[in-house]
């Protein structure tokens, strides 16, 4: 049955002086106990259609066109209307759901409302069925958490928290804006899982809003594709996703990297901002295949079969998987030759079938692996000793120990991965090695030279041979200040002249492929892709021994972020300098690091090369980390490792930090600090890492 | 809501021409004094004293005989300029402290701190009063005071901006990069850290004439032959009992003028600033 059916609904909204169509001519439809997906890059709308939904729109738009749910036109509902088919009709989960919830009320205080404004509870019922909820959502001791305030709830807390303020007024249809953004990848199941549950047992409509398709994948029915504010393609969520008719759609699923290390593609441009509905194909400019029609005329939707149909005058067939190993259409192939790199290239683990292919021609162009670097001269460029990193708190005593005894190296060109969830000391393992932080204890060498023995102008001096790229490209970039001024600033603090400054800047630009044009605009001025792109100018440009790329990606769109992965694959190709990938995202740094470091609450769980981490790991913690990651691909191929409880709720004081997670922990785990020892090319953390590989077949038989 | 926004831009907008154009009525009356009145500002007519305006004296004379439409005009370079120079003052010393706290931290920042509270522990009136008593009179003196008073709250206030600054990526950004610690703060956290200095300025500057006039009224400030509005005020507060309201009221009127013209800019400012923000 359908609930929700929006019928060629624009929204164009008036600024200051200018217009922007946030959405032309769109069509969907979500029926009771289905989830929808709404997935597309920022940009396209998809927020816009949340707030069409329920009757939130900025203020300054215009929408036209029809959002019927259950049969009633929200857009054409009064006050009174709307606010009771808020809530009861249609519910929304925020993607910050920190920010969404109200700070200086207690969260069940907050949820026993909003179930009394909707339905006829008196208070202590209210408060029972608020428990219930909280149960449902997955909220262990739930009396406990109603009386807590949202800063006292971690993220995916606060997530499930909104869920159950959505799902608490039995709406039939619930929407959620990127509702897993932020949160960790074993967390993220958990809370789709939610959505599937509350579509299934409730028979609810969800729709399921996500700029990322590999996560939300496996909970969806359906998917609908934004681009420019029109919808591309739709259709069930299997044929979408293995055999997308559109090329957009296309760019953005090979745009993605992928656990199996599949090879992405890198699809130019960016999604441009429409002023006014569009006249022609909005993919057009950057679709290989656009031909004078597609410029002309605007394509409608057309039906492909029963539920699926694109927007596209000349859509694709066949497998997404073969066209990217490029045994068909080699005409394609080959006009994407420039475009198309493999991001893994080197030898496949054993057992695994070989994901890098080329595509033809690419060989012949580029002649060989030109990403994996062989480390001929062994040169160190970072060493960093059993650090230990401890936030105190100001009035003394306790303390935050962020790095619980890490040792790392770097070589001249390698590039080592680093991986692991939010709170594992990642971020605060970079600043440690750019000297922004001193270890509490332990050594950070750069370039031989221990970085606490050296003082001013000597340690200013050190420190510019290690550069930072940052995870928010414009934050890292000073407001006032120009491109030019951003780019040159290592050259004039080591007192390069004006003349040779400029040219230098000019030549970094050159290299990060944007247009000289750029240099006079201030970062607000700057796209994400470009600021990023400046933001490795910058790191490149003093010629440093080791650039640390701090989740570079992360803050990008899909598309965008492939382009960025192949000016970073580039950089970090050079053998005279050595690189350090710090990432949440397994895929991306499977892509091109020489060997990986899996970090767990400040410690090193497991070290080794690429192949054998990703191939065969070792530790039960990196096994849960593979094994939940999102994948559009083959994914991770071992057996699957699920890890018994959140992060927040175990204190890991002694001993091994995941046992009180780890589904293989027996007394003598908690007992006794684990080392790294050799197991097979890798170190693992584990005493029982030998026996793990028989215990999972235990538990799976 | 972007309706109500637009609405309010262009409120502010008008806030801030209607205050500029005050001001610069008045910075063009103080600087073509000369042109606009035949008096000198401490020229004495011995034929009049205390007139009634018109005739020869547009607005009349004081006790001493001398033309009070005159010294209204010269006494607009002396206050504004005192204003305008204090807080000028006020704001680079501030700043500094304030950089210098909020950057560095820890003991430094304390100490710096419990300095402020001292100064800011005082009604800022009855602290001026005091130092200006100490110091004693004249222009460099009333200058030193009034920034003095008002220099603790720009500290502060750059202060909580360069701590909210000075872990942003660009900062560390800049660090990296291996530039000098006064270079970083010079080019990076320095020019972010100014926006509310330059809405609260404005406004500080009419705070900062009365203030100047507050003192001269109660003759700490500007000894009387030179022209000021306060020292104006002060002379001539007895003849309105006696119905001489030429006197008093018209450097009064001067000094709510100048300071309507401050307050109508700053608050121009400050809702832009709000609005942008947004």
């Amino acid at each position: 049955m359908t609930l929700l059916a929006i019928e060629d609904l624009s929204v164009v909204i008036h600024g200051r002086g200018r217009q922007v169509a946030a959405l032309s001519g769109v069509t969907l439809s979500v029926g009771s106990g289905e989830v929808v997906g709404l997935v597309g890059e920022s940009g396209g709308g998809k927020s816009m259609v949340a707030r069409s939904i329920v009757g939130l729109l900025p203020g300054g738009s215009q929408a036209s066109g029809h959002v019927f749910f259950d049969g009633s036109d929200v857009l054409a509902m009064g006050r009174a209307e709307l606010e009771s088919f808020r809530g009861r009709g249609a519910a929304i989960c925020f993607q910050n759901p920190r920010g969404a919830l109200s700070p200086t009320r207690t969260v069940g205080r907050q949820l026993v409302d909003r179930l009394l404004t909707h339905q006829k509870l008196s208070p202590d019922q209210a408060r029972e069925v608020a428990a219930e909820l909280f149960e449902s959502v997955g909220i262990r001791s739930p009396k406990r958490r109603l009386a807590a305030y949202p800063h006292e709830l971690s993220g995916g807390m606060a997530q499930r928290v909104m869920i159950s303020l959505a799902t608490g007024c039995a709406p039939g249809l619930l929407i959620a804006d990127e509702p897993t953004t932020g949160l960790d990848v074993t967390l993220t199941r958990e809370i789709l899982a939610r959505f599937r549950q509350a579509a299934d047992a409730e028979g609810r409509g969800v729709l399921l809003i996500s700029h990322d398709l590999a996560s939300i994948a496996e909970v969806c029915d359906r998917v609908v594709v934004l681009y420019a504010g029109t919808v591309v393609e739709t259709g069930p969520v299997a044929r979408v996703l293995t055999e997308p008719a559109h090329p957009y759609t296309r760019a953005l699923l090979r745009s993605v990297p992928d656990l199996d290390g599949r090879p992405v593609a890198v699809t130019p441009g960016s999604m441009p901002l429409l002023r006014e509905a569009p006249g022609s194909c909005p993919f057009a400019q950057r679709c290989t295949d656009s031909s004078e029609r597609c410029t002309a005329e605007r394509p409608m939707a057309r039906l492909i079969t029963g539920e699926w149909s694109t927007a596209c005058f000349h859509p694709k067939t066949g497998s997404l998987a073969e066209r990217v190993h490029g045994l068909d259409d080699i005409a394609h192939a080959r006009h994407l030759e420039q475009a198309e790199y493999p991001l893994r290239i080197g030898e496949a683990p054993s057992g695994e079938p070989s994901g890098e292919i080329e595509a033809p021609g690419k060989a012949a162009t580029t002649g060989g692996a030109p990403y994996r670097t062989e480390v001929v001269d062994a040169r160190e460029v970072l060493r960093v000793e059993d650090a230990h990193v401890v936030y105190g708190s100001r009035f003394g005593g306790g303390g935050h120990h962020a790095l619980r005894g890490v040792g790392l190296s770097v070589a001249a060109g390698e590039t080592l991965g680093v991986v692991g969830e939010s709170g594992c000391g990642k971020s605060t393992l970079a600043r440690l090695m750019l000297g922004l932080q001193a270890p509490t204890r332990g050594r950070v060498e750069v370039a031989g030279r221990d970085l606490a023995k050296v003082r001013g102008a000597e340690l200013r001096r050190l420190r510019t041979r290690v550069q930072l790229v940052f995870q928010d490209p414009i934050g890292s970039l000073s407001p006032r200040r120009t491109v030019a001024d951003a780019i040159g600033e290592p050259l004039r603090a080591a007192g390069v002249p004006a003349a040779e400054r400029e040219a230098r800047v000019r030549a970094a630009l050159e290299r990060m492929e944007l247009d000289a044009s750029i240099l006079e605009r201030r970062p607000h001025e700057l796209s994400g892709g470009q600021a990023q792109r400046v933001g490795i100018a910058r790191a490149l440009v003093g010629e440093p021994d080791l650039i640390v790329f701090d989740e570079p990606t992360s803050a990008l769109d899909v598309t965008v972020q492939a382009q960025i992965l192949k000016v970073i694959a580039e950089v970090t190709s050079d053998p005279s300098r050595g690189a350090v990938f710090i990432s949440h995202d397994l895929a991306t740094v499977r892509g091109f690091c020489d060997r990986v470091v899996v970090l767990y609450l400040g410690r090193i769980v497991e070290e080794g090369p690429v192949e054998s981490v990703f191939g065969d790991p070792r530790h039960p913690y990196t096994r849960a980390l593979l094994s939940s990651a999102p994948s559009l691909g083959r994914g991770f191929a071992g057996a699957g490792v699920t890890l018994t409880r959140d992060l927040e709720e175990t204190d890991a004081a002694r001993g091994c930090a995941l046992a009180p997670r780890c589904p293989f922990s027996v007394p003598a785990c908690a007992e006794r600090e684990q080392e790294l020892r050799d197991h097979g090319g890798s170190r693992v953390a584990c005493h029982r890492a030998a026996d793990i590989p028989g215990l999972i077949e235990l538990i799976e038989r | 809501m972007a309706r109500t926004a637009r609405t309010k831009e262009r409120f502010a907008s008008s806030l801030i021409v209607v205050g500029s154009a005050i001001l610069i009525t008045v910075v063009l009356a103080a600087l073509f004094a000369p042109l606009l009145s035949s008096w000198g500002p401490e020229e004495i007519d011995p034929a009049a004293s205390l007139a009634a305006p018109g005739g020869a004296h547009l607005l009349g004379t004081d006790l001493n005989g001398m033309d009070v439409w005159s010294r209204v005009l010269y006494a607009a370079r002396l206050d504004l300029g005192v204003a305008v120079a204090s807080v000028a003052l006020a704001v680079v010393a501030g700043s500094l402290i304030g950089l210098v706290a909020g950057y560095r931290g820890g003991l430094l920042d304390d100490a710096l701190m419990r300095v402020l509270d001292i100064f800011q522990a005082f009604p800022t009136f009855i602290l001026a009063l005091a130092v200006a008593a100490l110091l004693g009179g004249g222009v460099a003196n009333l200058i030193a005071v009034v920034a003095l008073v008002n220099a603790p709250a720009y500290a502060r206030l750059v202060r909580a901006e360069v701590r909210a600054i000075r872990d942003l990526p660009f900062v560390e950004a800049a660090r990296t990069s291996g530039s000098s610690t006064w270079s970083v703060l010079w080019r990076h956290v320095l020019p972010n850290s100014l926006t509310p200095v330059r809405v609260i300025a404005p406004l500080n500057c009419g705070w900062a004439m009365l203030t100047l006039a507050g003192l001269s009224f109660l003759g700490l400030g500007i000894p009387t032959p030179e022209a000021e509005w306060g020292a104006m005020i002060s002379l001539g507060a007895g003849d309105v009992v006696a119905g001489r309201w030429w006197t008093s009221v018209p450097p009064g009127l001067c000094l709510l003028i100048c300071v309507l013209g401050f307050s109508l800019l700053g608050e121009g400012l400050q809702e832009r600033a709000d609005s942008k923000r947004r």
